[in-house]
């Protein structure tokens, strides 16, 4: 079942808890392996390349460039109605372009996008009509 | 642009299978809007219409594949329930629509192989339009309650699948120059179809490519048109061996190859490295092989068709044209069933026929073989069926008998 403040994350879940926390102090955290230095995204329990266990949440620059977006024009849920147009993109990390961040742009029109436009991180809070909690959010920004 | 490595997926092993399954009846069932039916309701009317349509008696059907994977499935207890029967029969969850509308046929070749069955049922069916009318269950419910998913994606808005495959159609634009007229021209062929296919749910509404690049964006670069609809509805086959069902009623329909592939990164497409491919990069070839063809000689097409861009994807990973050249390929009549180069969902696919999930996809091609589809491809001997979900895909390559 959807929990009751859907959409927000659950922030406590050990899962992506460093994510969360890391956003909390406005860094953009990362999985990364202590053995190989491979950078994981989604979180895994062992590494990708070299099986290694160890998988530190790791600050990173917070720069990237813009994979794909979408711009959502009409409210499929209706949580993000207040929303629209909703900027939702993947954007793909300095650090390593295999890791893509789902996230929104803001503070940017969609005109003005086009691909493999450098990006910077800012932090954000989400906000849900009838919701009291907030989360601060990595979202992304054109970096000029 | 970074080149995606060939790893990214697999194919599952499947054992070689032709000569050993036939199809030898299929059934719909009324595909509606919201219908106050359950699924299981709306299987036994498809169930019922395939035994007709092959000439088979409940008490013969000894083998049942249903779908694992959604609740409210048609197996052994519901059948008995039914037809008010009581005798033995196998079954496997290893049925169904989607991926398995495919593979069912794999799974039904090793029970006729082993003699645990001698004629097997697949089904399939949904109420999603009667649930979404109560607001629960859907397609989007397994995305909202996966919990990486719930963290990571879906608090910006990056849920349900419109914005998963508006993401997909962008970047495929970025990469390949794709245009909005050539996701158009899938929508536009699909309706075409629907409108000659006389239980299509969207029959007696016309589109064209005009109508199409004037409706307004649901998630840019994806209109309403560009997504599959949501109905309820169903579908049922019934298999045998090739000698059986040369014995019953209509023409048997071979089963000559069956491919399935998978994507290393699950059900999290938006780190899937091959961003704007499916895995039937891995799926069609072990199909066509097993059935000794090339994608030349397939005279009609059905893929699972959630958004336009899915079927632009699968004609270019199953090797109907280069990766990127989709565009190119399906613009102007490329996939109508009338002289087009590649006809494809002719009974108008999950876009404009019912969202049943590729149940309906295969029973179309199975007319088509028999020369009885409403659009007819004419002299059809070939036709393949891709499915698909996401992480996943597989190919069903069927043959005129």
């Amino acid at each position: 079942m959807k929990t009751a403040d859907f959409p927000l994350p659950d922030t406590a879940w050990e899962g992506t808890r460093g994510f969360w926390e890391a956003a909390a102090r406005e860094q953009l955290a990362i999985p990364r392996c202590a053995d190989c230095g491979r950078y994981q995204w989604y979180p895994r329990e062992r590494c990708r390349a070299c099986g290694g266990g160890e998988l530190p949440w790791t600050a990173v620059s917070g720069r990237g460039t813009l994979f794909s977006w979408a711009v959502v024009r009409r409210a499929l849920v209706p949580a993000f109605a207040e929303k629209l147009p909703l900027l939702t993109a993947l954007v793909a990390l300095a650090e390593d372009s295999a890791v893509r961040v789902v996230t929104n742009l803001v503070e940017c029109e969609p005109e003005a996008l086009r691909a493999e436009l450098p990006m910077r991180v800012v932090f954000r809070p989400l906000v849900f009509p009838n919701l009291a909690r907030r989360v601060i959010a990595p979202m992304f920004t054109p970096a000029h | 642009m970074t080149q995606a490595p060939r790893d990214w997926g697999s194919a599952s092993e499947i054992p070689e299978l032709a000569g050993a399954v036939a199809i030898a009846g299929v059934g719909e069932a009324d595909h509606t809007q919201a219908s106050g039916r359950s699924a299981r309701e709306i299987s036994a009317q498809a169930v019922e219409r395939a035994l007709a349509d092959a000439g088979v008696a409940p008490h013969e059907v000894d083998g049942i594949l249903y779908s694992g994977g959604f609740g409210d499935a048609f197996d052994s207890r519901a059948f008995h329930a039914h037809f008010g029967t009581s005798h033995e029969i196998w079954q496997s969850p290893r049925g169904g629509a989607t991926v398995q509308a495919a593979t069912a046929p794999a799974a039904a070749a090793e029970a006729l192989r082993a003699g645990q069955a001698r004629c097997v049922l697949n089904s399939f069916a949904v109420s999603w339009a009667t649930q979404r009318s109560q607001m629960v269950g859907g397609p989007g419910q397994f995305h909202a309650e996966e919990r990486y998913k719930a963290s990571l994606e879906v608090p910006f808005g990056w849920f349900p699948q419109p914005v998963y495959f508006a993401t997909i159609a962008r970047r495929h634009m970025i990469e390949f120059g794709t245009r909005p007229e050539q996701l158009g021209a899938i929508a536009v062929s699909a309706r075409r179809h629907a409108n000659l296919h006389p239980g299509a749910v969207m029959r007696e509404k016309k589109l064209s490519l005009a109508d199409y690049l004037r409706r307004p964006m649901l998630v840019d670069p994806l209109r309403v048109e560009d997504c599959c609809l949501i109905s309820d509805g169903g579908g049922a086959y019934l298999m045998t061996t090739p000698e059986r069902a040369r014995d019953l009623r209509r023409p048997p329909v071979l089963v000559a190859g069956v491919g399935e592939g998978r994507s290393g990164t699950g059900l999290y497409w938006s780190q899937q490295p091959a961003f704007t491919s499916t895995p039937q990069v891995f799926s069609a070839p072990a199909a066509f092989a097993m059935a000794g063809i090339t994608p030349g000689e397939v005279d009609v097409l059905a893929l699972y068709d959630p958004f336009t861009i899915v079927s632009l994807m699968q004609i270019e990973d199953m090797g109907f044209c280069a990766k990127g050249e989709g565009g190119a390929f399906v613009e102007g009549a490329s996939l109508d069933f009338d002289g087009g180069s590649l006809p494809l969902n002719t009974h108008g696919g999950l876009l404009s026929h019912a969202y049943v999930l590729g149940i309906s996809h295969v029973i179309e091609l199975v007319r088509q073989l028999r020369g009885e589809a409403a659009a007819q491809v004419p002299g059809a001997g070939i036709g393949v069926y891709g499915g698909y979900t996401g992480h996943m895909a597989s190919t069903l390559v069927l043959r005129r008998a």
